[in-house]
């Protein structure tokens, strides 16, 4: 019999589908996988093992039945917790939500019960999201499933580790300046961040709302195309005005060959000196890749990039400030005990619920958002996402995908990273891409040759060309392979068949 | 403190007013589907959104941007196709998510106007008036109206335990949260008002124009339509503005004008001791007719506007803008012209008629069935007779107007059917020939009933005869109540004046 981590999501649930195994036996193969490989990679904040059974009975009892099964029967996802599940904690990794029931599911979590999958649990993530290691969870760390001393990348830290460490196949994230690409990229999984719309965002915990936007890690293009197409197939969500319909034809279209496509690279993001000698060279190997295949390789720029980090670094907190304004203490979340007034409840409450990062980026926000304020640079952020958004549009027009790194290194070791700043400068290469709200895509390439842990490129596409752009993913996944050099489709290797035999 | 009228004399008195309207008629709240209604248990009517939960995402309700837009054309007002919703944060309880979703700069509806009539007593509290005044007095003003934005209502708190329901001496405090994203548009006039006689003429044209439209209840009382009222006052001839004051709780039209007026006298009699004006809001006490300080505004709060990022720019169609245009019915205003040309009837009258739907309505269906001439008669039987009871049809109206037209039917007689008839299907007509209500104009049997009169009454006969004329009218209801109301009270005078020239 099998290790649950030999299979991917379509051989899950095919293989239920035909009765090879049961969802029940694959609930029960996670657990034991996931059991054995927690105490080092602490992916998950909360595994979710009696709704996981549950729901598996309800698929065993479909197919008992001869009923129709979904596109994810019987398949064990993980969800990053800022995402809703009724019978879960949604804890967003912070103090202040630490004991939260979600009260209603998020539309997203939704479409993939829809689908038939089984909700295994909740991961570890940065605090509401805000950063870019998973350090910043208030609960534990997460470990790098390549190497448990470095960080799995953030903030879906906890979902691309999960799905590294052969825990599940499938696990979502959001992502409002790479917070799945580049823990895709660190953990050597693929991650895809759909353009802005395409995935409701109704339930999942807002950070930014103009630039979250929630997508699949899976250990092969293929699965994240599943993934997707669960994830659409039931059309534009009512509740997310921002929410658009597309066509659930993600794996129809990705074998189709590529040839003729254009890819562009911008000379100066490869020649950025914060870009890693191995990174570079995986670029390289990247776009070999590419080109064997028939893909025409052109220069194009993106002449205000440079700003991006500063403008992101406007709206997201601005945004944040705002969406976190309702943790007060008196409704939900964490309250401070035996206050005299509300206005000292409400200080209080938030002081104790929120970490370092939650009140940095917050008071950032109000600070920007003031009055006299506003106009140096709220306005000016804006400015600059209409000219980044126009770089986008231009570039698009000479090609139908860029190719660029996702991180400027591979994964780093805890604490590394010492202070924000030097933190918030390593997300250049994906921020850009929420700013204009387009799709992105990070595929993993090989390891380093120094750092010998996961590299990846990152390729990003037009909005609404998602399926394209998946083509192009999955091009150069194949294209990887060929050359001998994969690291897609695998566990990593100190993890790979450790407990989850299926029985 | 001097009367206003007297102060008046002195000082000008600019006031503006912020009109706050919930539109109650429509079925669901403004950015989710929550029924609304604020009569059911506490927080019955809530949902992820409007309890502000984590991860919830507003959908703005298309019926409410129709009715703010309806609520522009209607007053003058140029329709924004481009606007936005801003996100207007404070720390309250009230407001589940700690920002309330308003409108920016620019909002639905900008630059609009209503011009008033202002007549009789009230115009004289504008001494200078630089409009041009009619022969009673009366004059035209056009009131700017600067603005009409959307925005959610917030939740409804009970302080419980303190003394006047005030949050800093509660023990406790209680949300209902039913009331939490209520569409709401605000209406803010310019400070062109300058008496409190135009400042509620202003919130009474605004509320009937309101209710043709049928976009809300426009209760004063019960809160569905609130007005603030910002006040300053000025030596007569001077261009400066002074220090305002904001009125709150003026939940009347009375409310509105006394508070105001209050305001006006308080402020002058200050500065007139050398005093200042000091800017704060301020609360009326309808029980002991003053304002009081509520709170007072040093610095402004910052709000942190900026526009909401999980809603859209609007992009307002013209084809939009049109269907609204055609759902506006007619208004108040045209209807009291249209009612006057139509159907003869006075000024005030028709005025009173149109001010409400319902009412304008009912007029026009009872009118449809009757003569042109008898057309009055059912205007006078609605404004002084109807008030007193509750389910009149109007065909039952046109019947009895015809009969008090045709002298078939005293006034007080016509009262005594509509309470007969009240609640159900009968004629009128019916009901009198049964009860042999007819008026009476038999010339014999009214003299014998004068003379009942005149033997029981030989105080009024004797003043009569000593030159005191007017005593007639007192005799003639003496008539009426003896032939219990069934006599043609101008015959009855016609007999009496007869009888005592007759005799003296």
């Amino acid at each position: 019999m099998p290790y649950i981590d030999e299979l991917s999501a379509a051989e899950i649930a095919a293989g239920v589908a035909r009765g090879d195994f049961s969802a029940t036996e694959v609930v029960r193969a996670s657990l034991d996988a996931i059991a054995s490989r927690e105490p080092d990679v602490q992916a998950f904040l909360q595994i979710s093992a009696d709704l996981a059974l549950q729901t598996a009975a309800v698929t065993d009892a479909r197919r008992a039945k001869g009923e129709p099964l979904g596109l994810l029967a019987g398949v064990p996802v993980a969800f990053k917790d800022n995402m809703q599940l009724v019978g879960t904690r949604t804890t967003c990794a912070s103090r202040m939500l630490e004991h939260f029931e979600s009260p209603f599911t998020a539309t997203c979590v939704q479409r993939l019960l829809d689908a038939g999958a089984t909700p295994i649990g909740k991961t570890n993530m940065d605090e509401f999201a805000f950063g870019s290691s998973t350090e910043s969870s208030a609960f534990h760390r997460t470990g790098n499933p390549w190497d448990t001393q470095r960080v799995p990348g953030g903030s879906s830290g906890g979902s691309a580790a999960a799905v590294a460490a052969g825990e599940v196949p499938i696990a979502l994230g959001s992502d409002t300046g790479g917070s799945i690409r580049q823990p895709a990229s660190f953990c050597g999984v693929v991650g895809m961040k759909p353009t802005y719309g395409v995935v409701s965002r109704y339930g999942v915990v807002a950070f930014g709302s103009s630039l979250d936007q929630v997508g699949p890690f899976g250990r092969c293009v293929c699965d994240v195309a599943l993934a997707m197409d669960a994830l659409v197939v039931g059309g534009r969500d009512p509740l997310d005005s921002m929410s658009q319909s597309v066509p659930a034809s993600f794996r129809e279209q990705l074998e189709e060959p590529v040839e003729g496509m254009r890819v562009g690279v911008i000379e100066s993001l490869m020649e950025h000196e914060a870009l890693s000698a191995e990174v570079r060279a995986a670029l390289e190997d990247a776009r070999a890749a590419l080109e064997t295949q028939g893909v025409q390789f052109v220069q194009v720029a993106l002449p205000h990039m440079e700003a991006a980090i500063a403008a992101y670094y406007v709206i997201g907190p601005a945004e944040a400030f705002s969406n976190l304004a309702r943790f007060d203490g008196v409704r939900f979340g964490y309250q401070e005990p035996d206050c005299a007034t509300l206005a000292e409840q409400t200080a209080r409450s938030r002081a104790r619920g929120f970490g370092a990062e939650a009140k940095r980026r917050q008071l950032l926000g109000a600070y920007l958002l003031a009055s006299g304020v506003y106009d140096q640079y709220y306005y000016p952020a804006q400015q600059v996402r209409t000219l980044i958004t126009a770089d986008y549009r231009a570039a698009f027009a000479r090609c139908d995908a860029l190719l660029l790194p996702a991180a400027p290194t591979a994964a780093f070791r805890f604490g590394e990273m010492s202070t924000p700043t030097q933190m918030y400068a390593a997300d250049l290469f994906t921020i850009s891409n929420n700013i204009a709200g387009n799709a992105g895509v990070s595929v993993p390439v090989g390891l380093g040759k120094t750092s010998c842990m996961p590299i990846a490129a990152q390729l990003q596409g037009p909005a609404f060309k998602d399926h394209a752009l998946l083509r192009v993913a999955r091009a150069l996944e194949r294209g990887v392979e060929d050359a001998g050099r994969t690291c897609s489709g695998t566990v990593a290797p100190g993890f790979a068949r450790m407990g989850g035999v299926l029985a | 403190m001097r009367p206003l009228k007297e102060v008046l004399r002195d000082w000008e008195a600019v006031i503006g007013l912020e009109v706050h309207t919930e539109l109650t008629t429509l079925q669901t709240k403004m950015f989710c589907d929550c029924h609304l209604s604020h009569d059911d248990p506490p927080n019955t009517n809530v949902c992820p959104v409007c309890l502000g939960m984590p991860g919830a995402l507003p959908v703005p309700n298309e019926k409410a941007i129709e009715s703010i837009v309806m609520a522009g054309l209607a007053t003058g007002c140029q329709i924004q196709r481009r606007s936005l919703f801003y996100r207007k944060h404070y720390f309250y309880p009230d407001m589940s998510k700690n920002f309330q979703t308003t409108q920016g700069p620019v909002a639905f509806c900008m630059h609009g106007h209503l011009d008033l009539e202002v007549a009789g007593e009230g115009a004289a509290e504008r001494p200078d008036c630089t409009m041009e005044k009619a022969a009673d007095g009366s004059y035209v003003v056009p009131i700017r109206i600067l603005r009409i934005h959307m925005e959610e209502d917030a939740a409804k708190m009970v302080h419980v335990g303190g003394t006047e329901g005030r949050i800093t001496s509660a023990s406790e405090s209680l949300i209902d949260y039913n009331r939490c994203g209520t569409p709401l548009i605000e209406l803010v006039t310019e400070p062109d008002l300058r008496t409190p006689e135009e400042a509620r003429l202003f919130m009474e044209r605004l509320r009937q124009t309101f209710l043709a439209l049928g976009i809300s209840d426009c209760s004063l009382e019960s809160g569905s339509m609130r007005c603030d009222g910002n006040v300053s006052i000025r030596r007569r001839g001077s261009r400066d503005f002074g220090t305002k004051t904001e009125m709150k709780n003026l939940n009347s039209f009375k409310a509105l004008h006394d508070a105001l007026a209050y305001e006006i006298c308080r402020q002058a009699e200050l500065l007139e001791a050398g005093d200042v004006v000091r800017q704060e809001t301020r609360h009326w006490e309808p029980s002991k007719r003053r304002t009081v300080v509520m709170r007072v505004k040093e610095t402004a709060d910052d709000y942190r506007m900026y526009p909401d990022p999980d809603l859209a720019p609007f992009d307002l169609s013209d084809e939009f803008i049109e269907r609204c245009r055609t759902r506006i019915p007619e208004l108040p205003l045209d209807k009291r012209d249209r009612f006057v040309a139509t159907y003869g009837l006075r000024r005030t009258d028709a005025a009173q008629l149109a001010a409400d739907p319902m009412t304008a309505a009912f007029f026009e269906e009872a009118a449809r069935t009757v003569a042109t001439e008898v057309v009055p008669t059912v205007a006078n039987v609605i404004i002084n007779l109807l008030p007193a009871t509750k389910k009149v049809m109007p065909a039952q109206v046109a019947s009895l107007a015809e009969l008090l037209a045709s002298d078939a039917l005293t006034f007080a007689q016509a009262r005594e059917v509509l309470e007969l008839v009240d609640g159900t299907t009968d004629d009128p007509q019916r009901v009198i020939d049964e009860r042999g209500m007819r008026q009476s104009t038999d010339a014999d049997a009214l003299a014998a009933t004068v003379e009942e009169v005149l033997a029981a009454c030989a105080d009024q006969v004797r003043q009569y005869r000593e030159g005191n004329r007017k005593v007639v009218g007192f005799l003639v209801g003496q008539c009426m109540r003896a032939s219990k109301g069934s006599g043609n009270p101008k015959l009855f005078s016609r007999i009496l004046r007869e009888r005592l020239t007759r005799e003296g």
